[in-house]
């Protein structure tokens, strides 16, 4: 009985924790770009990475769905779990964890294909629906999801890259939900928006809170402490700091943070 | 054309001697001390060299094409006036020396009607080559009828006369043989450039694209010689005879074949290109939602580069239907209309050459015909270029 009460005391606290890294190091060639970072990120929660330039956040991000694997110099080793699951385990297939942690890039990138065939690519290749509408059904919650559904409706046929910026990148989201993954990892989503398309991915954000579990990098420390829970401060491939967006903003503990938010170094 | 290389001659010795005044007329204006000077003394001698040349070229151009087409020798006058705009150039250049003129900006202007003469001459060459079939072919028509030649179905020149000039078995064969040398140029090329850009390490790419570019420095004469003594006896043994499908060691197949292996590194070279213009957001976009490589490549990379893909399989094609030696020596010269791949056919081509190698009168229609067969193939093929710039065109901006 006392056995069972302690599994589940376990299981509950491994279902907050959704990704758990440990002793991750990253080399490119001979630069080692990630140095030993342990991190926990929970579920149902916007994760944020800071950092100055080429302080390792977007490649650490980049370990979370083995993106990393299609650059030929890039080693990772150490141990990375989602569920507790490693996925550099060779069991584990990259491309299925690929559609399980959904991935949104820096500049939209849409497919030359149209709105709706767009968003139906990632279900399409995995088999998500039994027939067409089942993949209308998705293609539209997806859409809704992302907010961009009201724009899009009457124009699913006309190709993805005719849409503004802001939308393009909401597009790239919606492609994204539409695998229906666990984790979205955003890599600088809105650092060529502008500053109206930016709130209102941001407030997207906010919303997936509700159903994804979501990593952010960002450059900007506004967008962070808008948007995050949990902020993660890295610098020269250390994750120096990592703690809730509040501690971090008003009460860094290492002053190498400190310095970061105030503008001294980065 | 005689009378206008000399005057042309004297106008490039002028332009010469034209750099080295200019230069020294320059020093001597500004008293020995460049620092004085607007423009260096290079600048003024580059200018002056410039416009004695350029106007006297462009006229020599005009004059040339003028007397061409009326069918007259260029006289002494024409001479007289290029000389003219060489010494006035060079004596207007000369006298406008001085501190403070700007040699730099006027040499830019010289440049930029030097380009323009260029581009020119080269419009102007196709033009000219148009023109030249045209009126050959005009004579042609005047004297055989224009539905015996465009829908006749039997060839047969007869050099006494009372010819069948039916270009449809020609234009049969030369579709034919080139639809044969796309089937096999196309894919083994596209796979090529596909395993080339999206899966070659940077080693293996810089062996293999040079080894693959090999084959487009071969002479089309070699390749001819590679289908008559090699491909064609082996087509005819191994799979002609045996499946009953003739005993001609010059087939289409064999011509179809070569050609095809001669137009790989066009398609490969160029779809290359393009595949690796395609951004790799795309790529990185597509696997991060967990689909393959190859499923990248097919659902992603292809689509985008599509226009330039198409684009260099209808400039293949181009190279196919002109194509003269290969067939020659691998399809033979005898004009069928026949499905079989394996019999002898010809094409367009060859027939034009055998048309004007033969000693007959120059103002028969057997001699005339080539004339006809030539503008209707550059017909073809410039509508296959057009239609190739139009895809392109039309589908560039899909990604950026």
């Amino acid at each position: 009985m006392e056995d069972m009460i302690h599994m589940d005391r376990a299981m509950s606290a491994q279902q907050d924790i959704k990704i758990s890294a440990k002793g991750v190091q990253v080399y490119y060639g001979d630069n080692h770009a990630i140095k030993d970072v342990d991190v926990e990120i929970e579920d149902k929660t916007v994760t944020a990475f800071i950092g100055p330039s080429g302080c390792g956040k977007s490649t650490f991000l980049r370990c979370i769905n083995r993106m990393n694997d299609t650059i030929d110099v890039a080693r990772v080793t150490g141990d990375i779990r989602i569920d507790g699951e490693d996925i550099y385990d060779p069991k584990v297939d990259p491309v299925q964890l690929r559609a399980k942690v959904g991935m949104v890039f820096q500049k939209p990138n849409p497919f030359p294909k149209s709105i709706y065939d767009n968003v139906a690519y990632g279900p399409k290749i995995h088999g998500l629906a039994r027939n067409k509408a089942d993949l209308d059904e998705i293609v539209e919650k997806s859409l809704r999801k992302a907010a961009l559904w009201n724009e899009a409706k009457d124009r699913l046929d006309s190709p993805g890259t005719g849409l503004s910026g802001g939308q393009q990148q909401r597009l790239c989201i919606a492609r994204a939900i539409a695998t229906a993954p666990e984790v979205l990892l955003m890599d600088e989503p809105c650092s060529a928006l502008d500053p109206i398309a930016t709130a209102q991915v941001e407030e997207l954000i906010d919303e997936l809170r509700q159903s994804y579990s979501v990593v952010i990098v960002t450059h900007s420390m506004q967008q962070a402490a808008r948007v995050s829970q949990r902020t993660a401060f890295f610098h020269l491939g250390n994750l120096v700091e990592y703690d809730t967006t509040d501690k971090i903003f008003t009460n860094p503990q290492d002053p190498r943070t400190e310095s970061y938010i105030s503008g001294r170094i980065g | 054309m005689q009378s206008l290389t000399t005057p042309l001659l004297f106008v490039i010795a002028l332009a010469v001697i034209g750099y080295f005044v200019a230069k020294s007329r320059a020093m001597q204006v500004a008293g020995g001390d460049i620092r004085l000077l607007v423009s260096l003394p290079r600048q003024h001698a580059l200018s002056t060299t410039l416009a004695t040349l350029v106007p006297a070229c462009g006229a020599v151009l005009l004059f040339a094409l003028y007397s061409r087409i009326a069918g007259t020798t260029p006289g002494w006058f024409l001479s007289l006036v290029i000389l003219g705009l060489g010494v006035t150039g060079f004596a207007l250049s000369l006298i406008g020396i001085k501190i403070e003129s700007r040699a730099r900006t006027y040499s830019e202007r010289w440049i930029m009607a030097l380009l323009i003469f260029s581009s020119t001459i080269a419009i102007m060459t196709t033009v000219g080559i148009v023109f030249s079939m045209l009126f050959e072919t005009f004579n042609f028509f005047g004297q055989y009828d224009w539905r015996d030649f465009f829908f006749s179905t039997t060839w047969s020149p007869n050099f006494r006369g009372n010819s069948d000039l039916g270009i449809i078995p020609l234009l049969w064969g030369t579709l034919y043989v080139s639809f044969i040398a796309l089937l096999f140029a196309v894919p083994i090329g596209l796979f090529a450039a596909i395993y080339l850009s999206e899966y070659a390490s940077p080693r293996m790419r810089s062996v293999a694209k040079p080894a693959i570019e090999i084959l487009a420095g071969i002479p089309t004469i070699v390749y001819g010689l590679f289908a008559l003594i090699t491909v064609g006896p082996l087509l005819r043994d191994y799979f002609a005879e045996p499946m009953g499908f003739g005993q001609s060691a010059s087939s289409v197949m064999t011509a179809g074949l070569v050609m095809g292996i001669m137009l790989i590194p066009f398609v490969s070279s160029l779809s290359d290109d393009i595949i690796n213009a395609v951004p790799q957001a795309m790529r990185d976009g597509s696997l991060g939602l967990g689909a393959t490589p190859s499923e990248t490549i097919r659902q992603v990379v292809i689509p985008a580069a599509l226009p330039g893909i198409v684009g260099a399989i209808l400039l293949a094609a181009s190279r196919a239907i002109g194509e003269t030696m290969i067939v020659v020596l691998g399809a033979g010269a005898a004009a069928r209309l026949s499905l079989n791949p394996f019999e002898a056919m010809t094409t367009v081509t060859v027939k034009i050459v055998s048309q004007l190698t033969g000693d007959t009168d120059f103002a028969s229609p057997e001699t005339l015909v080539a004339f006809a067969l030539g503008l209707t193939l550059f017909v073809i093929t410039l509508g296959l270029n057009v239609f190739a710039l139009y895809i392109v065109r039309k589908y560039r901006e899909q990604y950026e």
